[in-house]
């Protein structure tokens, strides 16, 4: 029994305090709080070719809430969403500290934040939570999506059009920019994702996934509404384990100024949200009968 | 040795006296002896009238799209009339840093606006209201009045056009002063004096707004643009209008051009220049 | 004209191409902003035994221009909502709008947070009091207004205080403000207060007695207040368009408009 605890390390005294590493280089706070995040609904972020969705598997914790109230994906900046899985409350923090990197970014650049920037600044702040005895880690791992403008933006504020030639005149044709997704985890660690899963049913969710053609480098990307759909599909199957709770999908999407968010945050409009969550249960219908068939 | 870092590089203060900052401003430590800190005293570089008219289903404003540094065309391409959103336009008249100031105050509120709701929504149904223009003008008029009230204006002439709540169409200003007005018909600046009077017979009260079509009001205010581009001479030919409209949302278009002048006026008028007599 | 052109004759000075040369070295240029306006505009206000009536003009200037034909200068205070629903007294002020809309918000908002602490409805003379301190305490840089509060008493008799800008303020029978102010306060001195008038049959000559001066009936108020406007609208320019009134009695407010001459 002994050796089974030194194993583990559980009870050697390093896993009470924060910033403390055990002998063997690890930091027991941050895994708890891993732990946290995986009892959450699971949340998925999509970066598809024209834009980037988040979805939710929010589970309906009480029968008096109220349907479709209490959203819980957020807006940080118009072109910016964020999404969680674990401790709820952490994610308002985390997303109202975003929102600040986002307006003191504006306040100083007048110009909207880069996704890089703002995944950067966001995992810097989480990790500073593992560092100190005062605090605790975020009990949640974070998805950050959004669109980064592609053509030259005008300062914001700024009047007139500026020389159409010449020096301080604009470059024809650059396009920079484009989606991005990025997922911040418990211990500040953070990548961008074509796909990203977390909360309970991350595994379900990671392996479709992985199935959809996200890699601009193989080809042609999904369409943000096919992204749509297989996000819809994903919260749907993934939420197959735990089919006793009752839940809702909630989702947003950003597209490019030229597509149907006109380079905003927003909701999935009903009628399209609807019409993915009929195909995704019909699509689950269709996987029960091929079970049954197997198993006949 | 000098220990304090700030001071390496710098003259000594035993040999050079002591920096006098005297000439610098209040903010890096300057301060002239009998010069009080100044506020905007002045607009510096500054846009003419903006205009307005009411009708039946919503609000058309204009505004051109010059911005004069005294009596010089500086720019000539410079957008006054802001859209807030689906809603709600601002047009702005008088110091266009100032405007620049307010038109990034209203994005940060539009972000701010939009952390909740779901993008230009107004949905009663899923208790998602937009922003009104009413709000909007209620929400800018106190800027201004605190801006005045603490001796720090910010040098504009507003015109807030837009739709209420309840999607009746709203037309107000708000000036330098936190004055606030509401009427069919506005017009800030010059246009106060040369335009209001053309827009006045157009529209002589509420009742004649709430008779008026879109097109009609989109003629006299495009009238009135050409009778000020007659007369005022810090305007232009290129100008902005904007339409907000209860069924169709807001109809924005950036560089129109004055139609149908006619400067057969000119020749007639006597008093000014060489023609004295 | 003339002059002009031969202020720079040609001379081996260097000089300026333009006809004015700079006289002495530029000073820094001193264009103080002024933080206020005038809108024009006036108010008045009488009181009766169970009623209290004010009103005021709905035409908004600045100079010469007309603002606006319709702009409130009276607000009810207090009462239910933003719309002031079952409110029992009305602010008046006239001067500079900006000021006497700030002013209003304040004052309705001290008399709702009055009721939420209090849990019942401020008396005017209380509302009056806290109004003289409203202006008082900006009294180094004062609300530019007349206002005038108008309501009915706790004995349920019409009350009526006027103000000056930094809040002195008193009881009256009748008071007008504003623009027009020197040409209603007369006409009311005479008609509401019988200034200058006598009781024929008291006496010969100088011996005869002055005419005492009684609330009158709010039929012969109103009929006051419309000769008052209609006769300044005549003589002022900043005075026109349309006649608010509120006639404030234990019942609640009741509000009227009418057109004015536009001219």
């Amino acid at each position: 029994m002994l050796t089974h605890i030194r194993q583990t390390s559980i009870g050697t005294g390093y896993d009470l305090s924060n910033s403390v590493f055990s002998p063997d280089g690890r930091n027991f706070q941050v895994e708890y709080a891993v732990k946290a995040v995986e009892n959450g609904g699971t949340a998925i972020g999509i970066r598809c070719k024209d834009g980037v969705v988040l979805a939710l598997e929010k589970l309906v914790t009480s029968k008096l809430l109220k349907k479709d109230a209490n959203k819980r994906i957020a807006t940080v900046d118009r072109n910016v969403g964020v999404v969680y899985s674990g401790l709820l409350p952490d994610g308002r923090h985390f997303v109202s500290r975003a929102r600040d990197e986002a307006s003191s970014w504006r306040s100083s650049y007048k110009a909207p934040i880069p996704g890089s920037s703002l995944a950067n600044r966001m995992g810097a702040y989480v990790q500073a939570y593992t560092l100190y005895n005062s605090v605790r880690p975020f009990g949640i791992t974070g998805i950050i999506g959004g669109w980064d403008a592609e053509t030259e933006l005008a300062v914001d504020g700024s009047v007139g059009s500026g020389p159409k030639v010449g020096a301080g005149g604009k470059k024809q044709g650059v396009k920079e920019g484009g989606p991005f997704l990025y997922m911040i985890e418990p211990s500040g660690l953070y990548w961008g994702y074509y796909g990203a899963a977390t909360g309970k049913g991350r595994q379900t969710a990671k392996a479709e996934l992985e199935k959809l053609k996200l890699d601009p480098k193989n080809g042609e990307c999904i369409s943000l509404e096919e992204g749509v759909k297989e996000a819809a599909r994903i919260i749907y199957l993934a939420h197959e384990d735990s089919k006793d709770k009752e839940f809702e999908l909630e989702m947003t999407w950003v597209s490019a100024v030229g597509g149907p968010t006109k380079g905003r945050h927003e909701e999935v409009p009903k009628a399209l949200r609807e019409e993915a969550e009929r195909l995704a249960k019909k699509a689950l219908e269709g996987e029960d009968e091929e079970e049954e068939k197997m198993e006949e | 040795m000098n220990h304090l870092p700030q001071a390496w590089g710098r003259p000594r203060d035993d040999v050079y006296g002591a920096y006098n900052p005297h000439y610098l401003p209040h903010s890096h430590g300057g301060h002239q002896a009998g010069h009080p800190n100044q506020h905007t005293q002045s607009p510096i570089v500054t846009g003419t009238s903006v205009l307005a008219v009411k009708y039946n289903s919503g609000v058309v404003i204009a505004a051109d799209n010059l911005a004069s540094y005294g009596s010089l065309a500086r720019f000539t391409d410079v957008h006054r009339l802001k859209v807030f959103n689906k809603k709600a336009v601002v047009g702005f008249g008088g110091d266009v840093s100032d405007m620049q100031y307010l038109d990034r105050l209203l994005l940060s509120l539009h972000v701010e606006e939009n952390y909740a709701g779901s993008g230009d929504v107004d949905d009663k149904e899923s208790d998602v209201a937009l922003m009104s223009a009413k709000n909007l003008h209620t929400y800018l008029s106190k800027v201004m009045y605190k801006r005045r009230s603490e001796f720090n204006p910010l040098w504009n002439a507003l015109l807030v056009a837009g739709l209420t709540e309840s999607n009746e169409p709203f037309l107000a200003s708000a000036d330098l002063l936190g004055t606030t007005f509401s009427a069919p018909t506005l017009a800030t600046g010059f246009g106060a004096h040369l335009a209001q009077p053309i827009l006045r017979r157009v529209v002589p009260d509420e009742e004649a707004s709430k008779a008026l079509t879109r097109e009609k009001a989109v003629e006299a205010v495009k009238e009135c643009m050409k009778v000020l581009f007659y007369r005022d001479a810090r305007s232009m030919n290129e100008y902005s209008i904007a339409i907000v409209d209860k069924e169709s949302g807001v109809d924005l278009k950036l560089d129109e051009k004055l139609e149908g002048q006619s400067w057969a006026f000119a020749d007639r008028i006597r008093g000014y220049g060489t023609q004295t007599a | 004209m003339a002059s002009l052109f031969s202020a720079s004759l040609p001379s081996s000075d260097p000089s300026y191409s333009f006809n004015q040369a700079p006289t002495t070295a530029s000073e820094p240029r001193q264009h103080a902003f002024y933080p206020y306006t005038d809108n024009g505009g006036s108010t008045l206000g009488i009181s009766g035994a169970d009623f209290t009536i004010i009103a005021g003009d709905t035409r908004s200037t600045s100079g010469y221009n007309i603002n606006t034909r319709y702009a409130p200068k009276l607000f009810k205070i207090g009462g239910d909502g933003p719309n002031n629903e079952n409110a029992r007294i009305v602010l008046s002020v006239v001067g500079f709008a900006a000021d006497g809309r700030a002013l209003k918000e304040r004052l309705d908002t001290v008399v709702k947070m009055y009721k939420y602490q209090h849990g019942k409805d401020i008396s005017v003379h209380a509302c009056a009091q806290r109004l003289s301190h409203l202006l008082y305490n900006k009294r180094f840089f004062p609300f530019y207004v007349t206002a005038i509060l108008g309501g009915v008493d706790d004995e349920g008799k019409g009350a009526l205080y006027s103000y000056d800008p930094v809040g002195s303020y008193e009881r009256e029978q009748c008071r007008a403000a504003g623009a027009a102010a020197s040409l209603i306060m007369p006409f009311l001195d005479n008609q509401v207060n019988l200034k200058n008038q006598y009781d024929p049959n008291s006496g010969p000559g100088l011996e005869k007695k002055p005419r005492e001066a009684q609330p009158l009936p709010r039929e012969t108020v109103e009929q006051l207040v419309k000769d008052a406007f209609t006769s300044a609208v005549e003589r002022h320019i900043e005075v026109g368009d349309g006649l608010q009134t509120m006639i404030i009695t234990k019942d609640g407010i009741q509000e009227t408009y009418s057109p004015l001459k536009k001219d």
